[in-house]
């Protein structure tokens, strides 16, 4: 068993900042309890449901933006900490979603990433203009203080916690990538339930878990010390490890589910509209001509010995016309 | 020949087989005469109807005769439509002989004024001028064909394979009246005589064939196709061997022609209709599909997608699988395709649920093909529409499977760095070497500072054998390395091409003085 390295000092400095910020970060306990609570088909109160699915959404319009997952952290941070402290309908909330998006694009990204808001409304299909944004934006920055400078998130001690790994096991563990841990934070950060973890608290057990896969004891041990530098309970830890667990359980299940794409709205060109529409369908208006199993000869060559063939199909029905070939509708209609 | 005019040159012909010269007055009407004295009558009148008249050269000549012929045929037409029992034995020569003289003729080569090829999707037709005529010859016919007293048994001696031959010549016809005759007069004629159908099918085959493979003309391949439908949709289970060569030998080819916009709806329609009775087909289908793939005709394109989102509505799942591969990668690349149309037709493919629960059963196939191409087009397609028909099938693939989606996304962007870093690994070799290049002593005499980009003189001492194998070397490596690297944006420099002159064009041009100047002027201006 390999000794662990110290962290460095400065490294810990910094952990041990950033917990002491993380508390004023949190979303308030009890908006989270109403949240949980209000039942999901509700018209008045914004549900956990209801609340996960904008966070869904905000994760598609930040991946096709080409947005960082800093920006969604943030971006989801704001959201939860303005639901928890005012009471919203549900129809304002897909238009406070993407004003959070845009607030946090703002802070983090650099300015010829960042798309206009015309833009991110479009194409959400949002219903609200740009000037309905400006003026939510108002209110965020009013109700959450502002200047808002970058929240401490879990992302956050992702970071720290890895650099911190990799100067524990002196980079002779292998461990997984940050890519893989983000992805792993955003499938968490789409349930409310892990909004009521602290920060610090969350990203070491998503850690841990990941790690617990690779069955390695000096990654726990690593874990251990930056538990106890941190003064993470046992208790606290031992939850939120089990919560990330059932959530990347699922998340790794590689099921599909069909997607439902009624919601989705499809704008096509005029040009496109009228192709589709005169496809349509040509309903051919010939009738159908039945093959039988007795008529016509396999080969070719008894083409001309058709005569010795028809014999025996003398007696075969519809040579009259009134047989199976045509409906009788249809012959009526060819009288006049 | 009896004329009606005294001029020799007009067009009016006898039929060679008409007993009995043409009479000069018009018949009595089938009311005026007892039923027994009706078929005689009946035959006069078709043996009448054989004499052909001028539209064309001279459209007012014979105008009451012409007049008598239309009224006689309007008249035979109601006279076998509301009556039984007047379609004997000796009726059906005369019917079939007058049919034939009065359509089987050849028809004119195509008017275009500018003696170009007749194109069907541009060019207006050239309709018929004997039309009034002959549209009631066809209703005649058709009549005749499915008149409840029409015995198969007893006209099949004159409605033979050289008739039919001749009846499939005429489809080429401009007049689009006409091919819509002939598409329902073959139909019921299919239909009735049993012993005709191989021949038909045959004779149809090598129409396709000559179309496809030699002339790429024929006016008639959307009416023969439909009358193709409806003989496919009655196909007997299992499908004979011989509609299955018909499918892969000659309706998949017909994909190949430029004109395909002509009866692309019909084609559609009969290849579908194969897929419904047999879905084995489908593989070869959908790989001939792809193989056919245009790659420089935008609207063929689309046509394309029509037929294959078609395709796709009734595919069966186990058959999907074995063409998903190829298939998604053609549709990867019309999704990025810079024409918007194309992007837009393959995008509405999300739309379709049938396709969506098919690709979210193969997701894990699917999605590493399609996201490079969605993703990369997000935000750099020129067409806004595209973006948001864009997002919609990103949030689908999201929905699907997170797991998968990320894995992609993390793949897409982990390809991109790796790029970025090779090429400008390349960049810095470049300039590696130019550094190399300026600190060599003889730079400064080598270089021509007046023009950098004047082409060296040649050393008229041979280069060493060492040399030239470096020098072929380094440009081996460097051809392989070309291949292998995407090649970074630059901008394209056209060059002329220098052509060859030629003497004789020359020396003509040099001595050609014109007129003008030989000519003096007289007015001392």
């Amino acid at each position: 068993m390999k000794d662990l390295q110290s962290v460095d000092s400065l490294l810990l400095k910094e952990l041990k900042l950033c917990c002491a910020k993380e508390s004023s970060f949190l979303p308030r306990d009890s908006g989270l309890r109403i949240l949980e609570a209000a039942p999901a088909e509700n018209h008045n109160a914004v549900s956990a449901k209801c609340r996960d699915a904008n966070v869904e959404e905000l994760w598609g319009l930040t991946s096709f933006f080409g947005y960082s997952a800093q920006t969604f952290v943030q971006a989801v941070n704001m959201l939860d900490r303005f639901l928890t402290i005012m009471k919203v309908q549900p129809k304002h909330l897909p238009c406070i979603g993407v004003c959070c998006l845009h607030m946090a694009a703002k802070m983090v990204e650099e300015e010829h990433v960042l798309s206009p808001t015309r833009e991110l409304i479009r194409i959400s299909h949002s219903k609200f203009t740009v000037s309905d944004l400006g003026r939510m934006e108002k209110i965020i920055s009013e109700k959450l203080g502002s200047p808002e400078p970058q929240a401490v998130t879990a992302l956050t001690f992702l970071h720290l916690y890895r650099s911190a790994f990799e100067a524990l096991t002196a980079g002779r563990e292998e461990l997984p990538s940050i890519g893989t841990l983000e992805a792993q934070l955003k499938a968490c950060t789409c349930r409310l339930v892990f909004s009521k973890a602290k920060p610090s608290v969350l990203a070491l057990s998503l850690l841990a878990q990941e790690l617990n896969a690779l069955q390695s004891t000096t990654a726990m041990k690593a874990v251990q010390q930056l538990q106890k530098h941190l003064k993470i309970s046992e208790g606290e830890l031992l939850h939120w490890r089990e919560q990330v667990g059932r959530c990347m359980a699922q998340y790794y299940s590689g099921e599909c589910t069909k997607p439902d794409n009624k919601k989705l709205v499809w704008i096509v060109s005029r040009r496109t509209a009228q192709n589709l529409q005169a496809n349509r369908f040509c309903v051919p208006g010939l009738p159908t001509i039945p093959e039988g199993n007795w008529d016509e000869s396999e080969s070719e060559d008894s083409c001309e010995d058709m005569s010795c063939e028809e014999d025996s199909l003398c007696g075969s029905p519809g040579s009259d016309g009134g047989g199976a070939y045509f409906p009788s509708t249809f012959r009526s209609t060819c009288r006049e | 020949m009896l004329t009606c005019n005294k001029t020799a040159d007009r067009m009016v012909v006898d039929a060679p087989n008409s007993n009995g010269p043409f009479q000069p007055v018009a018949l009595m009407h089938f009311r005026d005469v007892a039923p027994a004295e009706q078929e005689k009558l009946f035959i006069q009148k078709l043996r009448q109807c054989c004499v052909l008249f001028d539209f064309l050269s001279d459209p007012l000549s014979d105008l009451k005769w012409k007049e008598v012929k239309r009224a006689a045929l309007s008249e035979m037409v109601e006279y076998i439509t509301h009556n039984r029992n007047v379609i004997t034995e000796p009726i059906y020569p005369e019917v079939v002989h007058m049919f034939a003289v009065n359509m089987f003729r050849t028809l004119p080569p195509s008017s275009n004024p500018t003696g170009a090829e007749f194109d069907p999707e541009e060019d207006e037709p050239t309709l018929e001028a004997a039309w009034p005529h002959l549209q009631l010859v066809y209703e005649f016919f058709l009549r005749f064909l499915e008149s409840p007293d029409f015995q198969p048994n007893v006209a099949k001696k004159y409605i033979d394979q050289k008739f039919v031959m001749q009846l499939l010549d005429l489809f080429d016809s401009e007049d689009p009246r006409e091919r819509d005759f002939l598409k329902t007069t073959l139909h019921r004629i299919y239909g009735k005589f049993l012993g005709l159908r191989a021949y038909i099918r045959k004779h149809i085959n090598n129409i396709f064939y000559r179309f496809i493979y030699e002339t790429e003309h024929h006016n008639g391949i959307a009416e023969l196709l439909e009358i193709l439908g409806s003989i496919i949709n009655g196909f007997a289970l299992p499908l004979k061997e011989e509609h299955k060569i018909f499918l892969l030998k000659v309706l998949l080819p017909l994909h190949k022609v430029k004109s395909l916009s002509v009866y692309h709806p019909q084609l559609a329609y009969c290849v579908v209709q194969f897929l419904e009775k047999d879905s084995t087909l489908t593989e070869p289908v959908v790989m001939a599909l792809l193989k056919y793939w245009p790659k420089t005709h935008s609207p063929k394109e689309v046509m394309f997608l029509n037929e294959l989102e078609e395709i796709l509505d009734v595919i069966e799942p186990s058959e999907f699988v074995k063409v998903q591969e190829p298939l998604f990668r053609q549709l990867a690349k019309c999704v990025s395709s810079p024409h918007f149309q194309v992007a837009e037709r393959a995008l509405y493919y999300w739309n379709n649920e049938y396709i969506m629960s098919l690709i979210s059963d193969n997701a894990a196939k699917i999605l590493p093909i399609m996201f490079p191409a969605l993703y990369r087009n997000s935000k750099t397609h020129w067409n806004k529409t595209i973006h948001g028909l864009i997002y919609n099938a990103l949030k689908l693939f999201m929905e699907m499977n997170q797991k998968l989606f990320d894995d992609c996304t993390q793949q897409f962007r982990a390809e991109k760095n790796k790029e970025k870093a090779k090429s400008k690994e390349r960049e810095e070799a470049w300039v590696r070497i130019e550094n190399l290049a300026k600190s060599n002593p003889q730079f400064l005499v080598c270089v021509d500072s007046s023009d950098l980009n004047s082409p060296v003189a040649m050393e008229t001492d041979v280069p060493s054998i060492e040399d030239v194998q470096r020098l072929r070397k380094t440009v081996e490596e460097g051809a392989t390395q070309l291949q292998r690297d995407q090649r970074k944006e630059r901008p394209l420099v056209r060059r002329k091409s220098e052509l060859p002159q030629d003497i004789h064009t020359t020396k003509a041009l040099d001595s050609h003085r014109r007129g003008e100047d030989m000519l003096t002027t007289h007015d001392g201006l």
